[in-house]
Order: structure tokens, then C-alpha cells, then sequence
């Protein structure tokens, strides 16, 4: 090589920046994002505990540790050594192991409540926005509709009318089985807890299917989706390979402020006293049933209140950060 | 405009109703009810009960006719009896309900016993309910009589004594909200990037992601049970004003319903729903005006020499306020049911807690009559946002 073509190759690889895929280029600005990383640890921390609540938590869910009620925190049971690490509740059960698994009870209803919400959302929007016309009309107004409903009263009239009436709406076996194997409940709780998921998707899937059609929309003027019309490819396949995929953006986003939105609601419905009842623990019904002792025992909110803050703050921040690396652009 | 109009209110109206069939027919659905009782008693066998009692139980419920001669006398009061015209009956022999249905226990598919209706042995015609006592329905504002937690009193009673308890908290917050949320929002937007900026909006974003229920039972904590219980000066919670008289450290004594005992009542819930509220509305302020701040047309107004106090004022916020507005319009149904919440924390007796205790005492006259009026104060609400809309915005086009 001559030292004129060395020279333009260094010259050349200095003026060329270092290649990235799309991934690396998320991946760096949302690492950037302090809290939201800050956030994915302690989320992380979270789901490994409830993923390993029954090796983590000292006692079974419905132990009751007769006579030793409202122990101080710390307490070991000189019969069996095991320790009350928050202590015990009116009738003697404790507090961490029931945090433990309320945890991935609380967690589970709300990641199955987004995906289904999410999935729905996700073919109810490209449906509408690929097709427009009729269709779209038909879909848009529905969903404009459910929208100008006051949800939590509604939402509260029906899961009131489910948890009484569990039979209502017919779910299978192995639905139950399956998720009753994720939440380590029995098919009984189960049913209700699936209800719950049901209830929640039920209304979760609007905002996902208004952005989904509203990003659609925009993708099917683009080149490509022309490209690919003219390679013959079929509407499915367009809609599969080239929207779905390309409109992911907003709805991991909206996925992650939906965890939030979910863990909340979950709690709000069972505080209220129509989620998840009280034999099966959750986050927001143990919180419900601290209230009455709060006069007296004034930390015991806070033992279940702290995790649905935590997590919610932490889905929130996490979706934050997905933003601004995803699309800097974006704003829902 | 007027299409638009006229389409917009059919649409409205189409909702308000939609709505009202779906929760009806839902909680129609819902086991329990006045009957529940009334079988486990009969099963007891401590009184006895005859079938013909039931039946006269079940009638005075309305509990015998179908579900929709049902829900039409709850919407509009009819039927009454058999269309007359010119002195002539019709109709009269319409079945429309079953006064005693013969009943058989059945195992079902999974091994528990049901009760399976089977047959009717006495049915009611049109003509057999002209005796009875109808509401004149609900769209004239008769939402009927309570079934259990005032029985036979008017539901209207019931939520007229609890819609001005409610209407005092969401009044108060809606004004606090504004005259604190505004000025933040606009003194975070100006100052951007500074120190308060950057402070304001994590506290508001954690405000926004913090659960009322748990925020509401902190302030108790913070604000009432931790100072009572250490001798210092604390803020009553729980109810809007207290049974008996009690003496507050540093404020003396308070006399029981009195304005004192009341608007110590009122501080906690308003202030736990004013901040949750100013987390969204500032921020919403705070990105508005920063978008009008970079607009052209203030650069102008600066570099005319305008006072910074002028250009923000009257160039920037005039235009900032014109989606925030529309904001404000919607949230305010929002508030009515955010208050479902709040005043179940802090027991306030209004419309949100009494929603919570007819749904969960199975009076569902009075949940019916609470959500229907939540409906059509939302669908009114969307209604005067979507106008609002195009009002303050003439670059929107109604379509």
C-alpha cells in the first residue's frame, strides 16, 4: 500500500464512527437514565425474592402462629426457630412470608393483566389502522366509548359482581392450573384471581389499541410497507412482519407504565374490598386489613403500603427511561 | 357546527344509556340481593317462611318481572299497567314476570348443587302490576327506594345528603389545586433546569405514581396517630366532623360540629387529594408552557423589550392554559370517582364511600343511581371538553 492510500484510510476510519445496531443504541441511552436503571435492579431484587418465595419465606401463607399475635419485628419462635422478620399480623400470621408471596401474587395479576391487555390492544389498533374504513369505525367508537365510562365505578360494579358469582365466566381447567402453578394458589383462589386479570385487561387494552392504530396509521404511508405490497406479500403478513414489529416503541412503553397502572389498581380493588379476597394475600388487601390497627400498631401500613409505592414508582420510572431511549421524540 | 353538535349529543346520549343497561343487567347478575337472606333463613328453619311470603318479598322488589320491563320501569317508569287508549286496555295479558318459578336443585358439571329455575307456576301479566308503586324513573330524577342501607327511603334522600359532603371536598380541591398547581407549573417551566425545576418534577412524578390509598393512610399516620399518640397537636381523620367534643393540644377544646371541628375535619382528605391532583395538573402546566415559551411569537414579545413579567403573563401562560383547560373539564368526573378512594380512607361520608357500601351491602338501587350519575356527568364532561376544544382553538375543525 502507498502512503497516500494509508493516510485516506486513517483519515477515513477517523471520520467513521464506531457501528451499532438499533439494539446498542436503546440499550446505551436507557443506561444512561440513572433512575430507570436504578429501578431495574430493584425490580430485579423484587421478582427474585417472589420467584423464590417459598425457599425465602420462613412460614406458609396461611401459617398461623397461634397466640404469638402482633409479635415485634425479629421475633424467633423459640419452638421452631424460624424469625418473624416483620412480625405477625392479628391472628398470627407473618408478615414477610405472606409480603412474599402477596408480592408475586400482586406481580403476577399485573404482568398477565398487560400482556393480554397489551395483545389485544396491540391487533385491535393495527386492525383498525390498517384497514381503516368500516372496520375502523366500527373498532375506534367502541373504544371511545369504553373510554368515556367512569372506570373504577364501573370497574368496581363488576369485579363486586364476580367475586360473588365466580362461576359467571367459564374458565379452563388448565388456565387455571397454569396460572394457580405461577401464583402458588389453589384452583379455588385461583378463579379469583384470574377474574381479577380479566377485569383489569378488560379496560387496559384502550390506550394501547388508540397508540397502536395511531403508529400503524403513520407506518403505512412508509416506503417499505409499499416494497413489501409489491413483493406480493399478503395483508397478515404486512401486518405481522412489517407493523407490528415496527410499532413496538410505544407499546413497551405503555407496557411498563401499565405494570404501574396495574399494580395500583389491583390494590386499590382489594383495599376497597372487592379484589382478590383476604385468605390469599396481596399487597393491597393486607394493607386494607392494617387499617383497623393502625391506631394502635401505626407502622403495620407500612409494611404493605411500601412494595405497591416501590413498585409502581419503579414500573414508572423504568417506563421513563424506555421513552427517552426508545423514541426521544415520544411523548404519551 | 349545529351537525356536529346534534351528532355529538345522540352519541352522548347513546353512552349515558349503553352504560346504564350494561350495569344493570350486570349487577342484575350478582347473587345476593334482598333473597339471599331470605333462603338461608328459610333454610334455617328458625321462622317459617312460607313460599307465598317469598313470593310477596320478591314482588316488592320487583324481583318477579323480567329483566327488561324490569329496567325499563327503573329508567323511565314504564310500564304501569296495560296501554290505555281511548278507554281501551291493550296488552293486558303481556306476560311480563313469574311470580313463584318452581325451582329444582341440580348438581352441575362440577359436583355442587345449583338451583335451576324450571317452570313458572303463577306468571304476572301486565294487568297484575297496576297496583304497584312505580319511580317515575330515573331520567326524571326518581332514582327509587333504597334496599338496605335506608330501606324504602328514597334514594335521592340518600345521595342528597352525601353529594354536598362530596361536592365540599372536590370544590375545595379543584380551587386549591389550581391556585398552587398553576404557579408551580409555571415557575418550574421558566426556571428550567434549575434546582427547584429539577426537585419539583421528581416530586411530581413521584406524586403521580403514589397510590392514593397508601398516600392517604400515610397522612393519617404523619398528621393524626403518631402526634395524638406522642401529646402533640394533631389533625382529626375520619369522618366530617366528630361525635363528641374533644381538646386538642396548642388549639384547645373543639366543640363538636362546629365550622372549627369541620374544616379540622376537612384539612387531611382535601390536602391528599389536592396534592395528588397538583402532580398532574402542574406538570401539565409546566410542559405546556414550555412548549409556548418556545414559540416564536414570544421571542418577539422579548425582543420588542417586554418585561419578562409581561411576556409570561400575557403572551406565554394566555396560551398555555388553552389545552390545560380542556384538562381541567375532564378530570372533574375523574375527581368523583378518584373521591371513591379517598373518602373510603378517610371515611368522609360522601358519594364515593356510600358507592362502596351499596355495592358491598347489595343495595343496588343506590349503586345504580350513583354510577348512573357518574356516567352522565363524564359523558357531559367529554361532551364540554371536545367543544371547549374547538372554542378556545379555532385551528381545530370539528369533524
Amino acid at each position: 500500500m502507498t502512503l497516500p492510500a494509508q493516510l485516506d484510510r486513517i483519515k477515513a476510519e477517523a471520520i467513521t464512527i464506531e457501528e451499532r445496531s438499533p439494539f446498542q443504541v436503546v440499550m446505551r441511552r436507557f443506561v444512561r437514565h440513572r433512575l430507570a436503571m436504578i429501578s431495574l435492579a430493584v425490580m430485579a431484587v423484587i421478582f427474585t425474592i417472589t420467584i423464590l418465595a417459598p425457599y425465602i419465606a420462613p412460614y406458609k401463607v396461611d401459617e398461623l402462629n397461634v397466640g404469638n399475635y402482633f409479635v415485634p419485628f425479629g421475633t424467633v419462635d423459640p419452638d421452631t426457630g424460624r424469625t418473624h422478620y416483620l412480625g405477625t399480623d392479628n391472628i398470627g400470621r407473618d408478615y414477610f412470608s405472606r409480603l412474599v408471596y402477596a408480592g408475586r401474587i400482586s406481580l403476577t395479576v399485573a404482568m398477565l393483566a398487560v400482556i393480554i391487555s397489551e395483545t389485544i390492544g396491540i391487533f385491535v389498533g393495527a386492525i383498525s389502522g390498517f384497514y381503516g374504513g368500516w372496520v375502523d369505525a366500527i373498532l375506534m367508537r367502541f373504544v371511545e366509548f369504553m373510554l368515556t365510562i367512569p372506570t373504577l365505578p364501573l370497574l368496581l360494579i363488576i369485579s363486586s359482581m364476580l367475586i360473588r358469582n365466580e362461576d359467571l365466566i367459564p374458565i379452563p381447567e388448565s388456565v387455571l392450573t397454569f396460572v394457580g402453578r405461577i401464583m402458588l394458589l389453589g384452583p379455588r383462589d385461583t378463579r379469583n384471581a384470574v377474574l381479577i386479570v380479566i377485569v383489569l385487561a378488560g379496560f387496559g387494552w384502550l390506550s394501547a389499541a388508540q397508540l397502536m392504530r395511531g403508529t400503524v396509521l403513520s407506518l403505512r404511508e412508509q416506503t417499505f410497507v409499499e416494497a413489501a405490497r409489491s413483493l406480493g406479500a399478503s395483508n397478515s403478513w404486512i401486518i405481522l412482519k412489517h407493523m407490528i414489529p415496527n410499532a413496538m416503541a410505544p407499546i413497551i412503553v405503555d407496557a411498563s407504565l401499565g405494570l404501574a397502572g396495574f399494580v395500583i389498581l389491583e390494590a386499590a380493588l382489594a383495599f376497597l374490598g372487592f379484589g382478590i379476597q383476604d385468605p390469599v394475600p396481596t399487597w393491597g388487601n393486607m394493607l386494607s386489613a392494617t387499617q383497623q390497627f393502625m391506631f394502635d400498631k401505626p407502622w403495620l401500613p407500612l409494611i404493605s403500603g411500601t412494595p405497591i409505592f416501590v413498585c409502581s414508582l419503579a414500573f414508572n420510572y423504568i417506563g421513563d427511561g424506555l421513552r427517552d431511549a426508545l423514541d426521544p421524540r415520544l411523548k404519551l | 357546527m349545529a351537525a356536529y353538535l346534534v351528532r355529538r349529543v345522540f352519541q352522548a346520549i347513546l353512552v349515558v344509556f349503553i352504560s346504564a343497561v350494561a350495569s344493570y343487567v350486570l349487577l342484575s347478575f350478582a347473587p345476593g340481593g334482598p333473597m339471599a337472606g331470605l333462603r338461608q333463613i328459610q333454610q334455617s328453619g328458625r321462622f317459617k317462611i312460607t313460599e307465598e311470603d317469598i313470593a310477596r318479598i320478591r314482588a316488592y322488589f320487583e324481583l318477579d318481572l323480567n329483566l327488561s320491563v324490569r329496567f325499563s320501569r327503573w329508567l323511565i317508569g314504564e310500564p304501569r299497567g296495560p296501554l290505555v287508549i281511548g278507554g281501551k286496555e291493550y296488552f293486558g295479558d303481556m306476560v311480563v314476570g313469574c311470580r313463584k318459578p318452581i325451582e329444582k336443585e341440580v348438581l352441575n358439571a362440577r359436583g355442587q348443587y345449583e338451583i335451576q329455575v324450571t317452570g313458572c307456576s303463577e306468571i304476572v301479566h301486565l294487568k297484575d302490576i297496576t297496583e304497584r308503586r312505580t319511580s317515575r324513573g330515573i331520567l326524571l330524577g326518581d332514582f327509587g327506594l333504597s334496599w338496605r342501607l335506608l330501606r324504602d327511603r328514597p334514594v335521592s334522600d340518600l345521595i342528597a345528603s352525601r353529594l354536598t359532603k362530596t361536592l365540599q371536598l372536590i370544590g375545595l380541591e379543584t380551587l386549591f389545586s389550581l391556585i398552587i398547581g398553576i404557579p408551580l407549573g409555571i415557575y418550574s417551566a421558566v426556571k428550567q433546569y434549575s434546582k427547584f425545576d429539577y426537585f419539583f418534577t421528581s416530586l411530581a412524578f413521584m406524586g403521580s405514581a403514589m397510590p392514593s390509598f397508601f398516600f392517604g393512610l400515610l397522612m393519617i399516620l404523619v398528621f393524626c396517630i403518631i402526634p395524638k399518640n406522642a401529646g402533640f397537636p394533631y389533625i382529626p381523620a375520619g369522618l366530617s366532623e366528630s361525635v363528641r367534643n374533644y381538646t386538642i393540644p396548642v388549639i384547645g377544646q373543639v366543640v363538636a360540629g362546629s365550622v372549627k371541628d369541620r374544616t379540622l375535619h376537612l384539612i387531611l382528605p382535601v390536602t391528599v387529594l389536592t396534592i395528588i391532583n397538583i402532580s398532574g395538573w402542574s406538570r401539565f402546566i409546566r410542559a405546556s408552557m414550555l412548549d409556548v415559551l418556545r414559540q416564536d411569537y414570544v421571542r418577539t414579545a422579548r425582543a420588542k423589550g417586554l418585561s419578562q413579567r409581561v411576556v409570561i403573563v400575557k403572551h406565554a401562560l394566555r396560551n398555555a392554559l388553552i389545552p390545560f383547560i380542556t384538562i381541567v373539564v375532564f378530570t372533574i368526573p375523574g375527581l368523583f370517582a378518584g373521591a371513591i378512594i379517598t373518602e373510603s380512607i378517610f371515611a368522609w361520608p360522601g358519594m364515593g364511600r356510600l358507592y362502596i357500601l351499596a355495592l358491598g351491602d347489595y343495595d343496588y338501587p343506590v349503586a345504580m343511581a350513583i354510577f348512573f350519575i357518574l356516567a352522565v356527568l363524564t359523558v357531559i364532561a367529554t361532551l364540554l371538553r371536545d367543544i371547549l376544544y374547538t372554542m378556545v382553538d379555532p385551528r381545530i375543525r370539528l369533524n
